[in-house]
């Protein structure tokens, strides 16, 4: 297959642990194969930073939590063809939403200034502003597969990228679960 | 007013952040931020949850390092038991310990950091990456590959799982080891050593081509912060805190673990969502210390293995009369304790005691404050928690690995900066150095985040009035 | 277990009744629930407030199957087979409805199965992977529920709760104490112990934990639990109801 033909990957991670793309990671040999496959344009893991215009797969990993998530995960949708929400925080904001039945002002006041000894006080310069709620990906912008996991299994990620470089569109309820 | 560098974001690390570099007039370093963007807030969403539910919780501050969490969690929770565990279960929390060190430490070196070292630290941006490196040198990214993959076996046969594993609980682990899997764990050992005995050695011929590198990446003297053993050798589970200064002396010796608030005291700066935790005696930011490996080797007597003693003493022949103290050599460090783990999980899994099934013990919480430390890969990790009667959480303080390093990478990226960058030409190979820099600390943001980027690398220089002078986009 | 034995009163002559279940044809006594003929003949209908062993509560809706001639679907729990039914369980309609029923479930609590106790063994998360609900469509309520942590060996986190009301079941009719009960209406629904009571300072709990063991999630779990430790078994439930109806 000719570069030309390699499928476009990108990837990155939104308000998660980034243990879903180390789960990409733990692949393992099998990069290798995939690498003559597929051509991973923008992650977190290559220094490529601008998103190209288009995109043939687009993975998102972690859940809506700032502004600059919200800019991305739009950004993402626009410039990809295929979207997939990679493991639990994305596809239903699993640990980080766990703030949300507190109020975010409490929660940055007991990391900020309750808990320090020193010039307490509250982020913000030069910093993204943090949402209220904290939201899976699809319930700001459309996505096209949902994988579930904390994080999805190497052997998951495998499956859906082979069936989707086949032509085919996945079922990952097959093989994982939330919080498999 | 001057003008401002943006890099945004700084890639092959472990989460969100970027790094702004402030220019005067003249187009010289005024000033370098490094700013973390993401923030969580474990400390508070944890309240109301259940003791026996942080480490799995709090494990999900990390995916590279959830076996640290999962560690100081666990060694908190022994703590609001109130019990001593079982010691074949603190053996069996050690072995997965020294694998998860083993994996992160690869991760960090082959996979996020040797693109800079093999393809050079002015590559072209599109291959300089993990993928670049398998067509350039197979072997040194297989070798790599190859080792991540031992450790998160290990994992994967204690906890069922590489990422997220359960199994650490309070009170010790919550099954004992099979024989099949010792032997299996046993069978991977020396293929791992060959290839970290490799690296190590690739690396030493490697290092003659970084001399500016080593001269400006982070550094500078600063005090060292790590835990050792009772007889001062380099520990990753227990033991007691030690602080070293910049010429070797010792500062705080055998500081009970519980005592931490004696010495660390947090910080907090406008532009970042990370903290800034210091040597408390010596106040903000004066107290600034640096954690992790190249702090583990500086701070320890000795490692208490043949092989990595013997590489402890050609980490020590950098800089003979004191501490090493250019961050460029946390990666000297990091390979030296690769084999240091390798070496010691042997041990551990030869030691006759290991497939004992007692591996737990039962209680119910005996203490409404708990607090558990331990070195993650990246440094010391603190966990502590206060309980209502009932068991559940009322408040947590997490003092993460990343952020001990804060106030040495903000200055490690101006020094870098200062040599590196010339503001009034700029060049993609320069800031690459800059986020080189913070490679090297290893920072594994998406922990400090507990308070975390993919946005292009615009870098803007902008005049006086605002208006834009140049610009690169990678 | 699942031959109790046979009570000493001869039980009064019940019909048999023939009937199909998608293309299956079945016979079953015309006392028998739908969900009953199902289970017996090896047939799957997804369920979650029906337990075996306990009155049958026709609350969650998720044993919803079609009967030809019926415009709506009915509950299978609670539906007794009449002579020449034709069953559907499995249509698009009824997956439609099932999955809707499991997204509004996760999206009224505060479900993280990652680190849940029952993590691995919970009946909720199993039925999500089951009918295909692998994502939430409607916005979570994000509502604050608390712990109640107070009894000695049990805890109750409603965050957890799909208040199917097996553990008020059990309670009464099992262990004959009604610790266990409901209050609120709508979304504010929750299950109590005593007149809403701290658990441990409930007077009427003998501490059998039979709730903990038939409830489908980790809402009502043993203490000292770490994430995933959790297992339940409920398949005491029938065989105690049988006792119990002989006394």
């Amino acid at each position: 297959m000719s570069e030309a033909h390699k499928i476009t990957l990108a990837t990155a991670w939104l308000d998660g642990c980034s243990g879903c793309h180390m789960s990409f990671l733990d692949l393992d040999q099998r990069l290798i194969e995939l690498a003559e496959k597929v051509d991973v344009v923008y992650s977190p893991i290559v220094d490529t930073k601008e998103l190209p215009p288009v995109v043939d797969v687009g993975i998102l990993e972690g859940a809506v939590s700032t502004e600059e998530d919200l800019h991305k995960a739009r950004m993402f949708r626009g410039r990809c063809q295929f979207l997939i929400s990679l493991g639990d925080c994305a596809v239903s904001g699993n640990v980080p939403s766990m703030r949300n039945t507190f109020d975010l002002d409490d929660v940055l006041d007991r990391a900020f200034v309750e808990n320090v000894q020193a010039q307490p006080g509250r982020p913000s310069e030069s910093l993204p502003t943090l949402l209220r709620t904290v939201l899976p990906i699809h319930h700001v912008v459309q996505v096209d597969l949902f994988v579930q996991g904390c994080p999805p299994s190497a052997d998951t990620i495998w499956q859906v990228l082979t069936e989707l470089m086949a032509g085919n569109t996945p079922d990952p309820t097959q093989f994982t679960r939330f919080g498999a | 007013m001057g003008r401002t560098i943006k890099i945004d974001p700084v890639s092959r690390i472990e989460g969100h952040a970027h790094i702004t570099l402030h220019l005067d007039d003249a187009g010289n370093i005024d000033d370098a931020k490094f700013h973390l963007t993401q923030f969580r807030g474990f400390e508070k969403f944890c309240e109301g949850r259940p003791f026996p539910e942080m480490p799995a919780l709090t494990a999900r501050t990390c995916g590279i390092c959830p076996v640290s969490h999962l560690v100081a969690s666990s060694k908190a929770c022994d703590h609001l038991l109130s019990v001593t565990i079982p010691p074949t279960a603190v053996n069996l929390r050690r072995v997965m310990n020294l694998a998860q060190l083993i994996q992160s430490h690869a991760l960090s070196y082959f996979h996020l950091s040797s693109a800079d070292l093999l393809l050079g630290m002015d590559s072209d941006p599109k291959s300089r990456n993990l993928f670049g490196l398998l067509k350039v040198d197979p072997q040194l990214a297989k070798d790599g590959i190859r080792l991540r993959q031992i450790g998160q076996t290990v994992i994967e046969m204690l906890g069922g799982k590489k990422i997220h594993p359960g199994w650490m609980v309070p009170g010790g682990v919550s099954g004992p080891l099979s024989e099949d899997s010792r032997t299996a764990m046993l069978a991977m050992i020396p293929e791992g050593l060959d290839i970290a005995e490799r690296t190590f050695e690739s690396f030493k011929d490697l290092i003659g081509k970084f001399p500016e590198e080593i001269q400006h990446f982070g550094n500078f003297p600063t005090m060292f912060l790590s835990l050792i053993t009772p007889r001062g050798g380099l520990e990753h589970y227990d033991g007691f805190f030690r602080i070293k200064d910049a010429d070797g002396k010792i500062v705080d010796d055998m500081v009970p673990l519980e005592e931490y608030q004696r010495i660390i005291g947090e910080a907090v700066e406008p532009y970042s969502y990370m903290k800034f935790p210091y040597y408390l005696p010596m106040g903000y930011p004066d107290g600034i210390y640096r954690v992790g490996p190249l702090a583990r080797l500086n701070n320890c007597d000795f490692c208490g293995t043949k092989q990595a003693d013997q590489a402890l003493d050609e980490f020590r022949a950098l800089q003979h009369d004191r501490p090493v103290s250019s961050s460029f050599h946390f990666h000297f460090a990091r390979l030296v304790e690769i084999i240091f783990a390798l070496e010691r999980m042997k041990e551990l899994l030869e030691s006759p005691h290991i497939l004992d099934t007692r591996v737990r013990a039962r209680a119910r919480g005996n203490n409404d404050e708990g607090i558990g430390v331990a070195e993650a890969p990246r440094g010391t990790l603190i966990h502590h928690y206060k309980t209502d009667d009932d068991g559940l959480i009322t408040w947590a303080n997490l003092i993460i690995a990343t952020g001990h390093n804060n106030l040495a990478m903000n200055r490690g990226i101006k020094q870098a900066a200062e040599h590196f960058v010339d503001g009034n030409h700029l060049q993609e190979g320069m800031l690459n150095r800059v986020e080189a820099v913070i490679r090297c600390f290893d920072p594994c943001l998406s922990c400090a985040s507990h308070a975390f980027g993919q946005m292009p690398l615009r870098i803007e220089l902008h005049d006086s009035r605002g208006n834009v002078v140049d610009q690169m986009v990678r | 277990m699942t031959h109790p034995p046979a009570a000493t009163n001869p039980a009064p002559k019940v019909r048999v009744v023939t009937l199909k279940i998608d293309d299956h044809d079945v016979g079953a006594r015309e006392t028998d629930s739908i969900l009953e003929i199902a289970q017996a003949n090896g047939i799957r209908i997804p369920s979650l407030c029906y337990l075996d062993g306990l009155s049958t509560w026709g609350a969650c809706r998720l044993c919803m199957v079609e009967i030809e001639g019926f415009s709506k679907p009915v509950s299978a729990c609670s539906t007794t087979a009449t002579e020449g039914m034709k069953i559907t369980t499995n249509s698009a309609r009824l997956k439609r409805y099932r999955r809707m029923i499991l997204e509004l479930l996760f999206a009224e609590r505060n479900h993280v199965c990652s680190v849940c106790v029952s993590n691995g063994h919970c009946e909720l998360q199993d039925l999500a992977a089951e009918c295909g609900m692998d994502h939430v469509r409607v916005p979570y309520r994000n509502a604050t529920y608390t712990i109640d942590s107070s009894h000695d060996l049990f805890r109750v986190d409603h965050n957890r709760c799909v208040v199917c009301t097996r553990c008020v079941r059990v309670c009464d009719e099992i262990e004959g104490a009604h610790t266990w009960d409901v209050m609120g209406r709508g979304v504010n629904c929750q299950v109590i112990t005593d007149l809403n009571q701290p658990w441990g300072d409930s007077q009427s709990c003998t501490s059998c934990g039979k709730c903990v063991q038939v409830c489908p999630t980790g809402a009502l779990v043993k203490k000292g639990t770490a994430a995933g430790e959790m297992e339940k078994h409920d398949d005491f439930v029938p065989y105690l109801a049988q006792m119990r109806k002989r006394q």
